[in-house]
């Protein structure tokens, strides 16, 4: 049966590409496709994020292909566009994407980023209709496309580094702590004698991509990293290591423990690392104690968000912090397979307590099930707000979209993550002590 | 759009089927009894209406509109024999852009031009590229284009392959007020078991035969001299199986909902004429009726 989706959360593929890129620094997008296409990006995410990447916004390089273009190819236009990019913007890298309709009119990208290749300007493209899937899939997208296209554009490899470590499946922007969390995670990888290579965010550039395939290791954070992770074993035989979910607290520790092992690196080193931030997070967890039983932070709780965060948090705020998990929603439509084994790990979050896992980007639909549930606290996105107030209970948006909170390097993962989750979920639970 | 004139009316069938002559030598056929007729060719290769002209060039109007911001009637419109206002859609260039979306364009600049409501024409002909290969070249009969839908095919088996798949976008498209069929032409009749294979499958299918146009040395003839029959011989025997075509259109206005073959049933139909024309050729003698 066919049915409507109310607020879907997920835009499409062309916009995933497009964070994807907007995040890594000097990198240009060069949209083509009809007017619209990257506006539409803007007003869905960078509007609700924490603001507009340099080359992202209303400016952002497109094509804006008309009838004429549809009818009679758009390629020649496309050529155009990328002259005049090249000469209003540096950049040290024009990534092409395709949008719905020169996607179906079959305009040869491949060959128009030939031609900016041959006259030396470094040009890569992605096929990203939106109808090839959602936010989700651009970015596999994207970044199957830099791995694929970059080693040919230049000859000079940059200096191999050693136990580097990519980290893949954090889509900028869909989670809006992409960058803290990242930050996080390459913290804890440098603890253990490890180099992170972040890919995106502040620093981030073209270089950093280059240097992909010489990683030792590709770990995966989310079920979208795994593709690029995939090609890169099947051509460079690179292993990769899956943790489903974000790792949160303890859940970072093991993360740590298993590249020890994974890598043989200098396991009592990992050990005195890992301990040193646990007992930094034992510390912080009992001098919320008082305040923890006093305010009733033990509550049933509702969670909604992308698979990597439901996992992730899910198991920190039952595990670590023994709140029960009520609603659990997960909205990133995984594959079926990707299901299975998120549900497993989602069932044994407590034992002999059966929480409820839906899959949903519905937001009617989430927000009937959010209330039906009754959880006493709601975490998710700015769209759950409202079934939180149905409730009356305390809530804290931790999902995309944000409409009421500015994030810029904030992150949930790892132990520092911890400090500031616990922050804002205690001031949440706070301003809003009695049920 | 407003009130339509006139009779619209649109010809398809496969490729080199001899749709644009039998379309063009209809067109001439019903301006020769007086009528006003537009002859729309939607086809890339834009040669619909070459023969009603003369073969003097004619700039297609998608080819016009990527020119010229402005396009007028004139600019894209050449009146042929008998008055004939022909026009030909164009499209772009062979593997490049979206020749379906360019009939579309084509014919909603007609519609923007007003250009029927101007001309007051009594019959409108669409000719259209073959099989109905996407949404775009089903424009000429979705709702308030043409009223009728004639479908050209010889006894080939592509042939009839390509008039199956048409009468599946009129099954589509008629219910919600979409062009019904007119019935089938049955063109290049010559082997001895043409007319019986194309009579049997129109009845498989619910629909008419309107008639047959024999293969003849004359529309080869005529062709080469940039004509029409009806024009070039108008006396021959030929002409007269146009003007006939041409009555039936004028004075006919059946129409029906095809019942389209599906793919089995369409390959069990060719099998049986398989084997009925094995043994025609061979010479086995039984009872066959129609043959």
């Amino acid at each position: 049966m066919s049915y409507h989706i109310d607020g879907s959360r997920n835009s499409c593929a062309l916009h995933g590409a497009l964070q994807l890129i907007e995040a890594i620094e000097g990198a240009v997008p060069v949209i083509h496709s009809n007017a619209g296409c990257g506006l539409q990006h803007y007003l869905g995410v960078n509007r609700l994020g924490p603001g507009t990447d340099p080359y992202g916004g209303p400016p952002v390089s497109s094509s804006n292909i008309t009838e004429k273009h549809v009818v009679f190819g758009g390629s020649s236009r496309l050529r155009e566009q990328l002259k005049n990019t090249v000469k209003v913007v540096e950049g040290e890298l024009y990534f092409i994407v395709s949008g719905c309709s020169t996607e179906m009119v079959g305009d040869d990208i491949p060959a128009m980023t030939k031609e900016g290749l041959d006259q030396s300007f470094p040009v890569v493209y992605a096929n990203t209709p939106g109808f090839r899937g959602a936010v989700h899939q651009g970015y596999e997208l994207a970044a199957k496309a830099l791995i694929e296209q970059l080693p040919s554009l230049s000859k000079d490899k940059p200096e191999q580094a050693e136990n580097l470590v990519n980290i893949w499946g954090i889509i900028p922007h869909q989670d809006p702590f992409w960058a803290g969390n990242l930050e996080e995670l390459g913290r804890l990888l440098e603890g253990i004698g490890l180099r992170p290579n972040l890919l995106v965010g502040y620093g981030h550039g073209p270089e950093d991509w280059r240097c992909v395939p010489d990683a030792v290791l590709n770990i995966v954070v989310s079920v979208w990293g795994e593709a690029p992770a995939r090609l890169l074993e099947e051509r460079y035989g690179t292993p990769f290591l899956v943790v489903e979910g974000l790792p949160v607290g303890p859940a970072a520790g093991r993360l740590l423990r298993a590249v020890t092992d994974l890598l043989g690196l200098d396991a009592s080193r990992t050990e005195r690392f890992v301990e040193a931030e646990e007992k930094r997070l034992d510390r912080q967890l009992s001098g919320l104690a008082d305040t923890f039983y006093r305010a009733g932070f033990q509550r049933e709780f509702a969670l909604v968000g992308e698979s990597s965060q439901v996992v992730g948090l899910g198991e920190f705020l039952t595990r670590s912090l023994g709140l029960l998990p009520r609603t659990l929603i997960v909205t990133d439509n995984p594959t079926d397979e990707a299901r299975s084994v998120i549900k497993e790990r989602l069932a044994a979050l407590v034992e002999d307590w059966d929480a409820e896992v839906f899959f949903s980007e519905d937001h009617a639909e989430i927000s009937d099930l959010v209330v039906s549930g009754g959880a006493t606290l709601v975490l998710g996105s700015a769209l759950e707000g409202k079934a939180a107030e149905t409730l009356g209970v305390p809530f804290l948006p931790v999902s995309f979209p944000l409409a009421d909170r500015v994030v810029i390097d904030r992150g949930y993962a790892g132990y520092r993550g911890v400090a500031a989750l616990l922050e804002d979920l205690g001031s949440a639970i706070l301003a809003r002590p009695h049920q | 759009m407003s009130e339509k004139q006139g009779k619209h009316i649109a010809i398809y069938g496969k490729g080199g089927i001899g749709k644009s002559t039998t379309t063009s030598n209809i067109s001439a056929a019903l301006a020769e009894a007086g009528y006003r007729v537009i002859q729309v060719g939607c086809d890339p290769k834009s040669d619909s209406t070459t023969i009603l002209r003369g073969g003097n060039d004619l700039p297609t109007v998608l080819d016009t509109l990527r020119e010229q911001s402005k396009v007028r009637l004139e600019d894209i419109s050449a009146v042929g024999f008998g008055g004939v206002l022909c026009i030909e859609a164009g499209g772009p260039v062979p593997g490049v852009g979206c020749a379906g979306r360019g009939i579309n364009a084509a014919v909603e600049l007609l519609q923007d031009l007003k250009v029927f409501e101007e001309y007051k024409p009594d019959f409108v002909l669409y000719d259209v590229l073959g099989d109905v290969v996407c949404g775009g070249f089903a424009v000429p009969i979705r709702d308030g284009i043409a009223d009728r839908a004639f479908v050209v095919t010889s006894s080939d088996f592509m042939a009839v392959f390509a008039a199956n798949n048409l009468f599946k976008a009129i099954n589509k498209y008629a219910p919600s007020g979409g062009a019904r069929l007119g019935g089938v032409i049955a063109n290049s009749i010559q082997a001895s078991y043409s007319k019986a294979l194309i009579h049997d499958f129109a009845e498989e299918s619910g629909v008419p035969v309107i008639g047959y146009v024999p293969r003849s040395i004359t529309v080869a003839q005529s062709e080469l001299y940039g004509k029409t029959v009806i024009e070039a011989l108008p006396e021959s025997e030929q002409a007269e199986v146009y003007r006939k075509l041409a009555r039936y259109i004028d004075e006919n206005n059946d129409s029906v909902i095809p019942k389209p073959l599906n793919g089995p049933e369409l390959k069990k139909w060719a099998r049986k004429w398989g084997d009925r024309i094995f043994e025609v050729e061979t010479g086995v003698v039984q009872k066959m009726e129609a043959i």
